[in-house]
């Protein structure tokens, strides 16, 4: 298990719910080579899986709370999470539950960092709206920051 | 005067939508029952028209994330029915165990995490890990072996990518295969396990005279061929699908519905499979039923969660003969060529038969798809069923009310299940 994990959730054909794995798409060969890239539907289990081992998780996510589509959220998992915020990935127990099982059966990693995409609606599509696909490009280059400053323990 | 109770359930419009449960009563009398669901996947018919037909199962894959490879197989036996192609031996045997990983993971995540809590009285599989962990971390555990399958034989655990039409991109090794041993065995006890935890639960009693229908295989538990049957005497190839099942509007919906036709709604999944196959099941699978209280036929839709337990035995057990007789294949897939032509490819999905059918243009680019989904093909029986369960328990507060009515709908494992924390629930009285 990697000590560090990015896991970008969302279902590539579903339009904008697709920012997550593209996110991670954008990644590949910018990050040291201890950082693993996963993507996921956001089958809590599978994300249970994926980070329990992880010292740093980070997670991407389409979300929809209601903000203007395209705008950043960057939430510290020790923060908790607005209770606005939905996770919109498609029609599985989603990211902000698997957080709360992973709580309850001890399977979270140290420190967990999820960046939500705000989008305006889920529908089937395979090109993301613009203001989407700009916003994942700041993602990128945040997370391509916050990651390089990432030593070992 | 009117004491009208108007109940409806409203999902969160995300990708499917419209998924509702709509229920009006008047005077304690049924006057509305409205199950909806999502738009059966027509964006995706859509979308392959015009591409290669080797695209079928990584793009049908997507459809939902929680049964890809019920996709995947049900899109591969189409082309292959189109072009002629048999594949056999150990890439047959590596499907069928490609499909007890996807039911393993997706029957103990709907066992565990989404209906127990119903009969145990839990908002979520979240609220009862607070009191429960122990249970839930079998859940987990149980749920991971199925994605360890699917993970080592499908490529990826989510959207796997080793399967194509005609066999697979790469084939595991028997040493490869061999490490899911432990697992599987400790699974085995665990599901025999389970069986008895959600056997012990308390059922509404309800009985239903349902028309199951699934596939038959004269010598194994279906999963990717047989011929389509029903317990009222249907019996046909799957090619002939469209002969005898058909999507009506009802009058009142505007959704259609999938009925056999002149005859009415129909039930497939666990249930369907298990009454029409109880013979096929392992021995020891058969004996945990009978323990559980089960019969060879089981018509409460309730006691589905016992069914499913079932299945999940078997097809641990399953996956364990496989690996115990595999031998590699000597190539990953059969060579084949496409020509204009049509196929048809029905399997079971974990909540029922899954039907494709494709026509090819010569080139081997998509001419026109079909698919129709389990939970579309089980929407008029839901509805019956919640006929039923509100008839008997309208002197039931509203809460428990919908309570119980949810669990009704939850029975079928339908693809909106995921979503039911999203629930938004309106009540009305006159």
């Amino acid at each position: 298990m990697a000590d560090v994990v990015v896991i970008g959730v969302g279902n590539r054909m579903m339009g904008d719910d697709a920012v997550g794995p593209i996110v991670i798409d954008r990644l590949a060969g910018r990050l040291p080579e201890t950082v693993s890239l996963i993507e996921s539907v956001g089958d809590a289990t599978h994300l249970l899986d994926s980070w329990r081992d992880a010292r740093l998780t980070v997670v991407v996510d389409a979300v929809v709370s209601g903000g203007v589509p395209g705008s950043i959220h960057r939430i510290d998992g020790k923060e908790g999470f607005p209770s606005s915020w939905r996770s919109a990935s498609t029609h599985l127990i989603g990211v902000v539950e698997a957080i709360d099982l992973g709580g309850a059966v001890d399977m979270m990693p140290d420190e967990l960092v999820v960046y939500g995409i705000e989008i305006d609606k889920v529908e089937p599509g395979v090109v993301l709206a613009r203001e989407i696909d700009a916003a994942a490009d700041k993602v990128v280059e945040m997370i391509a920051a916050e990651l390089a400053v990432v030593r070992s323990p | 005067m009117t004491n009208a109770r108007e109940i409806s359930v409203e999902y969160l419009a995300r990708v499917e939508g419209e998924g509702s449960m709509r229920v009006k009563v008047v005077d304690d009398k049924i006057e509305h029952v409205e199950f909806s669901i999502f738009e059966p996947p027509r964006f995706f018919e859509a979308f392959m028209r015009g591409r290669p037909h080797t695209e079928a199962p990584d793009i049908t894959a997507r459809i939902c994330g929680i049964c890809p490879v019920a996709y995947q197989m049900s899109s591969v036996h189409a082309m292959e029915d189109a072009f002629g192609v048999t594949v056999g031996g150990s890439l047959r045997e590596l499907r069928r165990l490609l499909y007890c990983g996807e039911w393993i993971e997706s029957h103990a995540l709907h066992i565990y995490l989404l209906h127990a809590p119903d009969f145990l009285g839990y908002e979520s599989g979240i609220h009862m890990a607070a009191d429960h962990r122990e249970v839930v971390e079998q859940g987990l555990r149980l749920k991971k072996v199925g994605n360890s399958i699917v993970g080592l034989v499908g490529g990826r655990e989510i959207h796997p990518i080793n399967v194509r039409v005609a066999g697979f991109y790469r084939t595991p090794t028997k040493r490869e295969l061999e490490t899911l041993v432990p697992e599987l065995e400790w699974a085995r006890d665990a599901a025999a396990e389970t069986i008895r935890f959600v056997g012990g639960f308390t059922f509404p009693d309800v009985d239903q005279d349902f028309e199951f229908v699934s596939l038959s295989h004269p010598d194994e538990y279906p999963f990717n061929e047989g011929r389509i049957v029903s317990s009222k005497g249907l019996d046909l190839p799957i090619s002939e699908f469209n002969e005898f099942f058909v999507e009506q509007h009802v009058d009142r919906s505007n959704a259609l519905h999938s009925q056999i036709r002149e005859r009415g709604a129909y039930h497939v999944g666990p249930l369907a499979r298990y009454a029409l196959n109880f013979e096929k099941l392992t021995p020891f699978a058969q004996e945990m039923a009978v323990e559980a209280g089960l019969g060879p036929v089981v018509t409460n839709p309730f006691k589905s969660i016992v069914v499913r337990a079932v299945e999940v035995l078997y097809a641990v057990e399953e996956s364990l003969r496989i690996i115990d007789s595999y031998e590699s294949p000597p190539e990953p897939y059969v060579e084949y060529t496409a020509f204009e032509s049509e196929g048809h490819g029905a399997t079971e999905a974990p909540r029922g038969l899954l039907y494709h059918r494709y026509r090819i243009h010569g080139d081997g680019r998509i001419a026109d798809a079909q698919i129709v989904p389990p939970t579309a093909q089980n929407q008029l029986t839901i509805e019956s069923d919640l006929r039923v369960v509100l008839e008997q328990h309208l002197d039931l507060p509203d809460d428990e009310l919908s309570w119980v009515l949810e669990q009704s709908i939850r029975n079928y494992d339908p693809c909106i299940s995921c979503a039911t924390h999203f629930l938004d629930l309106t009540v009305e009285r006159g």
